[in-house]
């Protein structure tokens, strides 16, 4: 009885006074396979144990990367084509049964480990989701896939001229032709470091033991339940030491983000996540304290968010921070250039832009979303803050479809009102339906009928791919916060079957694209990006409709939290104050039971 | 008059004309039978709406978005006879009048509340039931000319003809029914037509065993063997001769299985796989969902109510026909 009212008068029930535990949700992860996590939620997990050469800056913006396992950016050769990184001394893997050698005791990491693990991305018996990240780009590295179709287990001693360990500590990559967005691809988690010891050893069981170099190891995991990770112990015995990021905006001081400076990272001992799968159970173990940050639902968006796009007072009162970022997506209405009516007809393209209201169509959205001037997204490398030349105005949009050869939307062949047909998929969600509605009667204020065609993901791909539409409505998320990342999507080699959906193809815009896309970024490059986003919105192969605005709620307990777009290994950073939030649980968050 | 005289004035009169007295003299049906010509009434003026935009070229009101007056709810729950602030208004009686004419207008501005985007949920559900409807016959005119057709046939001619059609009937029967009529969609593609064909190819099978059974009945009666010994053909004897014996079992069919196919429409247009474009109470019910925990309930009211109204009618009006038609099912007095 009294042991039972000591539990209650210490809600957090003792099992996290003494160590830092961070408890958050996940989506249900598939496994911890680098090379073959293709979603969100494995991707954070693998990178909470597995680490690359190269990361993201952590606060500051344009984003760029640092060094993580290299020793200093990578030395590259004039010509862009050689890429030389020295390897850190002293990084070892975690201890794991796997390295029979050394009696179990994780061994050091060197240049082979990142020869080997580029080259099971190109293993096609791994049918990993990342070669198109190396695709047709390291010398040699397309004939080892080649060979790797063989019946036989694929042989990793075949050597790739592209890929070379010079000694233990330097890695040498040689590229076909200049490729400045390999140091972004080296972030990712597709180029992270895998010991061969641990594939060998757990063979196909490899996707459950995660042997890695990161701040964390796997502690337990139960696929559709829960997840947990303690810090690596080798980290401490090893000496190695990460620092706090002493960098970082302008706003990040007021933000408190820079009071852990020069600190060593992990902060955190212990990482629970549990898969909720339902959004309102999920927000409620968030209003409970049970998770340390959320996401908005579009269920809960009018309970959560006011008109001004600020928190409830009640939320505010429980010491609940919202942050607000553009992530780097774009969402758009394409027109097919190799249509015969919509292809040739600049002038009714522009018309069309000109009709989209973008207030009204973020007045739909609730303010979920913010309008993109051009193809970039804000925050992207080489991002050119520029003005439509075509926002709305109804009036003119009116006159240039009577240029267009449509006065009054009226078709002169038929007599009636011009007729285009809008492709979309997955059409059963009826947000879409509607936000689709909003659209068509945007066009009908200029005159123009919409005819939406709802098909199903694979049919839509499908008419995309086989250039079938008239306009389509698609969006395209990051692979890279670079704008070469979106200008590829207009480059005329990149065509349907290719991303280059729109078919748009523009023999200046191409001329421009080669010359950018082999330029590291620099002002020179910026210039080059500026002229062509002047081209495509001059051109409106696309109407741009929406950036989605990110929302994020975190309680005031967890610490060092900035709103990333490539969040991977970023839990590092984090700090929660555990006295505060066993303060603010014994006042707000009544009823809760740490596991 | 005596006893007699009525039994022989009823024993003369026709069957059709015996049922349309027998439905008549049944208060519920007759109230059903009103129900439905409301909905058919409505259904002509939705399509009368329909064709007259699509002939002026110009898209209907009710496909018209107007952002501001977004979730407007229906007109007796927003306080209709309230004067707007400021509004300057004569003393005496006369203030009275000008509040009623005030208060009637803003009853009459879209008085079943508007949707997300700020259409008129009464226009939309009108033009729902013109979909309903519009679904209902096509299906039927599909339906029931084969399930006709083949009942004839295999209850006409039996052996092998009949195993056949038994064999292809039990088939259809065997397959799970939204389902089939899913695949059905998918191949057409979505849209009415996928609707029509989808329901009307499927929902046959019904009508072909009532069909074959009663022909198998009819087919030994004197009547038929006399039309044989005059040497009429097949055909003939079993479209001119069998086929008005049976066919009040096609209008019991047709009024149940129009509400079913109703039915069925709505669940196809709220998954998404449904009429395109046009408003039809299952997209309605779709789109009112996204709210509903949020307060917002007509639009969803109002095509709820709007089935329950046509389902319920015409099921009660067939079982009063098929009372009315055939005597040994009579479950109810007249």
């Amino acid at each position: 009885m009294g042991l039972g009212a000591c539990r209650m008068s210490s809600p957090t029930g003792g099992t996290d006074a003494g160590e830092m535990v961070f408890y958050g949700p996940t989506a249900r992860i598939r496994g911890f396979d680098p090379v073959k996590a293709g979603d969100v939620a494995s991707a954070m997990a693998i990178s909470k144990v597995y680490e690359g050469l190269l990361q993201y800056s952590y606060l500051e913006r344009p984003y760029r990367v640092v060094p993580l396992l290299a020793d200093g950016m990578p030395e590259v050769s004039d010509d862009g084509l050689t890429y030389t990184f020295r390897i850190r001394k002293g990084i070892y893997f975690q201890d794991d049964p796997c390295f029979v050698e050394t009696g179990g005791r994780g061994r050091e990491l060197t240049a082979e480990d990142f020869v080997y693990s580029i080259k099971r991305v190109a293993d096609v018996k791994n049918a990993s989701t990342g070669y198109w990240a190396f695709n047709n780009r390291i010398v040699g590295l397309d004939e080892f896939r080649e060979a790797s179709r063989s019946p036989y287990p694929t042989d990793y001693d075949l050597p790739v001229g592209g890929l070379q360990a010079i000694d233990r500590y330097t890695l040498r990559v040689r590229l076909k032709r200049p490729y400045p967005q390999l140091l972004w691809i080296m972030a990712m988690h597709y180029a992270f470091a895998v010991p061969r010891e641990a594939v060998e050893y757990y063979g196909s069981d490899f996707v459950n033991h995660p042997v890695g170099t990161g701040p964390y190891v796997l502690k337990s995991w139960k696929r559709n339940y829960r997840v947990e990770f303690v810090r690596n112990p080798k980290w401490t015995e090893a000496g190695r030491v990460e620092l706090y990021p002493a960098k970082g905006e302008p706003d990040d001081v007021a933000a408190g983000l820079l009071e852990d400076a020069g600190r060593p990272v992990p902060f955190i001992d212990r990482i629970v996540q549990l898969v909720v799968s339902d959004a309102s159970t999920s927000w409620l173990m968030f209003l409970r304290g049970r998770f340390a940050f959320s996401g908005v639902s579009r269920d809960n968006w009018d309970a959560v968010i006011t008109e001004s796009r600020d928190l409830t007072p009640e939320l505010k009162r429980k010491g609940i921070v919202l942050s607000r970022t553009p992530a780097m997506d774009i969402y758009y209405t394409g027109f097919n250039m190799d249509d015969p009516v919509v292809g040739p007809n600049k002038l009714l393209r522009q018309a069309m832009t000109c009709a989209f209201n973008t207030e009204e169509w973020i007045r739909f959205h609730n303010n979920r979303i913010t309008r993109p001037s051009g193809p970039l997204p804000p925050g992207v490398a080489g991002y050119v803050e520029k003005s439509s030349p075509y926002p709305f105005d109804l009036e003119r949009a009116h006159r240039l479809l009577a240029r267009a050869g449509y006065p009054g939307g009226k078709d002169p062949q038929t007599g009636r009102r011009l007729i285009l047909t809008l492709d979309l998929g997955a059409a059963e969600a009826p947000e879409v339906r509607q936000s689709t509605e909003l659209f068509i009667d945007f066009m009908r204020r200029l005159g123009i009928v919409i005819r939406p065609r709802y098909n199903n993901w694979p049919t839509f791909l499908e008419r995309l791919e086989r250039r079938q539409v008239q306009l389509y409505r698609l969006g395209w998320i990051a692979d890279y916060p670079d704008a070469e990342n979106f200008l590829q999507l207009f480059y005329g080699a990149n065509s349907s079957p290719g991303p280059n959906h729109s078919n748009y193809r523009n023999p200046e815009y191409d001329r421009l694209y080669e010359q950018m896309r082999t330029m590291p970024d620099c002002p020179e490059r910026t210039r080059l990006i500026a002229r062509m986003v002047d081209i495509l919105m001059e051109d409106c192969p696309w109407i741009f409709m929406s950036v989605p605005l990110e929302y994020l709620l975190r309680h005031r307990w967890l610490l060092n939290y900035k709103a990333h777009d490539f969040p991977y290994g970023m839990i590092k950073y984090y700090r929660v104050d555990v006295q505060d939030r066993i303060r603010w649980r014994a006042q707000f968050g009544r009823g809760f039971s740490p596991r | 008059m005596s006893m007699r005289e009525k039994d022989i004035r009823e024993a003369n009169m026709s069957l059709w004309r015996d049922a349309w007295r027998r439905l008549k003299a049944r208060r519920s049906a007759a109230a059903c039978l009103l129900v439905v010509g409301a909905y058919a009434l409505l259904a002509l003026y939705g399509e009368g709406v329909y064709w007259y935009y699509y002939l002026r070229d110009e898209t209907p009101p009710y496909n018209r978005v107007n952002l501001e007056a977004q979730y407007l709810p229906p007109s007796v729950f927003r306080a209709p006879f309230r004067m707007p602030a400021g509004a300057a208004s004569p003393e005496g009686w006369r203030m009275h009048l000008v509040r009623l004419r005030f208060g009637l207008r803003n009853l009459l501005r879209h008085p079943l509340g508007t949707d997300g985007l700020g259409r008129d949920v009464l226009q939309r559900t009108i033009q729902g039931a013109r979909i309903a409807f519009q679904v209902g016959i096509v299906t039927s005119l599909i339906a029931i000319p084969i399930g006709l057709v083949l009942g004839l046939i295999a209850g006409y001619f039996g052996g092998r003809v009949d195993d056949v059609i038994v064999w292809l009937y039990s088939t259809f029967a065997s397959i799970p029914g939204l389902l089939f009529i899913l695949a059905v969609a998918m191949v057409v593609g979505r849209g009415l037509t996928g609707v029509y064909l989808g329901i009307g190819l499927t929902t046959w099978v019904g009508l072909c065993r009532l069909i074959r059974g009663e022909v198998i009945k009819h087919r030994g009666r004197p009547y038929v063997e006399a039309a044989r010994a005059l040497g009429f053909g097949h055909v003939r004897i079993m479209f001119r001769h069998i086929l008005p014996n049976v066919f009040h079992i096609v209008l019991v069919t047709f009024t149940l299985r129009f509400p079913a196919a109703v039915n069925t429409e709505v669940i196809m247009s709220f998954l998404g796989i449904g009429v395109q474009g046009e408003p039809s109470w299952g997209i309605m019910i779709s789109n009112a969902r996204l709210r509903l925990w949020h307060g917002i309930w007509w639009e969803l009211a109002a095509a709820t109510v709007a089935i329950f109204g046509i389902v319920l009618a015409f099921n009660l009006l067939g079982d009063a026909l098929r009372d009315a038609l055939d005597p040994r099912l009579r479950t109810g007095r007249t």
